[in-house]
């Protein structure tokens, strides 16, 4: 579905990532760990056409417009309703208006703003605002679904119910999914297969580590399993191992 | 602040201005204050009233009007096509940033004599001041407002496949808005400013004149009658444009 090689990125002439390779499979969950500040981000935006790489190449299998990204802050127009701000994708499309109106209002119903159509994002709570966002994103019934960070601003346990719901809905539809996160066990819980991304600058994959959990998976229950502390620690060594101006070697 | 607690605020305000006027009365007729500089209120009344009751005012107030409101719209349109021109063209945006920086730092009320000069002393003169006022304004919040929309909303539509044409409608325009609606009130005050200064400089008709006739025969009564009929104008497109604000705004207050 989606690998990308070589890839190297800089902000202003300062490098931050280098040498990039990295695959997603169709139906796969992948997740994308790493220090904060090490580029993760920059490899979504590559994906999506935000971000020009210095060098390198993205193969997609898929049109970029079947791509579905999903932010870390959860910025909606704030002068739109709900409603059309979950229609604004299909409404780009061109889609005929009945047809607009049908799945936007599907996807309210689906992620539990039925009564909230009306309302501007300013009248929301933040896990509602998400829930809007994921909406918007997901109502466009994108192929490849990037993820970056997405809960990391909500409380832990509407974030449990709100991954719980997504991780659902993923597996039903066999979504392609890279998730971007600093939440290690979330990566292990979630994911079929692991990246882990070094420390900056010309940061770089370190290891890619498969996560042999059975699915359907709870994403309670799935921490528990006994795959999960062996994985979690050599993650946490490949973290703490990366080179890092916080960790430089004597 | 509760209803009662602002309707009390609004009883004092009242009762210390009726009390002003009453002071300002009574020192006039004990003959404390000179009539012919501070005229008492019940003059300059008397004069308000005749110039309401007899007519006289309202040829001028319409030609005052109809130059400040075609000014607004003028100045809105110049200061909105600009302004976004400027924001989406580098190169217009070399050329009429420092025209319009210029333009921003002096008192753009001394191209009156000029604009009387070239435009004649009819509508054309002060509906030119009142346009150039209100246009430099809107340019620099339409030029600003775009410069510093929000870039996540920006990407947000993209990553949606909205193309140009979409940003503009989803995301400048209403960011523009906003700034825009920011400024409507100062836009208002100047398309009259610009009126009534236009006029004051040289005109035949209008509240300019008529303050320029009441100065020049030292008639201190019919200037203030004209002030407050001034100021009460502005004041009821205030509170026109706060209507239109909230209005246009009720994304934003509805939080």
């Amino acid at each position: 579905m989606l690998r990308v090689s070589g890839l190297a990125v800089g902000y202003g002439g300062a490098p931050v990532l280098e040498g990039v390779d990295l695959e997603v499979r169709t139906g796969e969950f992948a997740s994308l760990v790493g220090p904060s500040g090490s580029g993760k981000t920059s490899i979504l935006r590559v994906v999506t056409e935000l971000l020009q790489p210095e060098r390198g190449t993205v193969d997609l299998d898929i049109p970029v417009s079947e791509v579905g990204f999903l932010f870390q802050d959860d910025a909606l127009l704030p002068w739109r309703t709900v409603r059309q701000n979950v229609a604004l994708g299909l409404r780009i499309r061109h889609l005929p208006p009945a047809v607009v109106d049908e799945k936007a209002e599907r996807w309210l119903t689906l992620l539990g703003l039925g009564g909230y159509g009306d309302r501007y994002p300013g009248q929301l709570s933040g896990g509602q605002r998400k829930r809007v966002a994921i909406a918007q994103v997901l109502a466009l019934e994108p192929k490849l679904l990037l993820m970056d960070e997405p809960f990391a601003s909500l409380d832990a346990i509407v974030r449990m119910r709100i991954t719980q719901e997504l991780l659902d809905w993923v597996e039903r539809e066999h979504l392609t999914v890279l998730l971007v996160t600093h939440d290690l066990e979330e990566a292990i819980s979630v994911s079929d297969v692991v990246y882990v991304l070094g420390q900056g600058p010309r940061a770089t994959i370190h290891a890619r580590y498969p996560v042999e959990i059975p699915r359907p998976r709870h994403v309670i229950e799935a921490r528990r399993h006994p795959a999960v502390g062996p994985l979690l620690r050599r993650l946490w060594e490949d973290l703490s191992d990366a080179p890092s101006p916080d960790h430089a070697p004597p | 602040m509760t209803r009662t607690a602002r309707d009390g605020a609004g009883i004092r305000r009242g009762l210390a201005l009726l009390l002003l006027l009453a002071a300002w009365e009574s020192l006039s007729r004990v003959g404390w204050l000179d009539p012919f500089y501070a005229p008492p209120p019940s003059a300059v009344g008397q004069v308000m009233w005749t110039l309401v009751a007899d007519g006289q005012l309202w040829p001028h107030l319409e030609a005052t009007a109809i130059a400040a409101f075609a000014g607004l719209v003028l100045g809105l349109a110049l200061g909105i096509v600009l302004g976004f021109a400027a924001a989406l063209s580098p190169v217009l945006a070399e050329l009429l940033e420092p025209v319009m920086i210029l333009l921003n730092a002096i008192p753009r009320v001394i191209l009156a004599p000029l604009f009387v000069i070239w435009l004649g002393i009819g509508l054309a003169s002060k509906l030119a001041l009142a346009t150039i006022l209100v246009a430099v304004l809107i340019f620099f919040a339409v030029y600003n407002g775009i410069k510093e929309v929000d870039q996540r909303l920006v990407e947000r539509v993209r990553t949606l496949g909205g193309g140009r044409s979409v940003l503009i409608r989803e995301v400048y325009v209403p960011s523009v808005t906003v700034w825009v609606l920011g400024n409507f009130k100062v836009a208002v005050g100047f398309a009259f400013t610009g009126a009534v200064v236009g006029e004051f400089v040289a005109s035949s008709r209008g509240l300019g004149y008529l303050l320029q006739f009441a100065q020049s025969t030292y008639n201190a009564a019919l200037t203030i009658a004209l002030i407050i009929i001034i100021m009460a104008f502005v004041l009821v497109l205030f509170a026109l444009s706060e209507r239109l604000e909230r209005r246009l705004l009720a994304w934003r207050s509805a939080t």
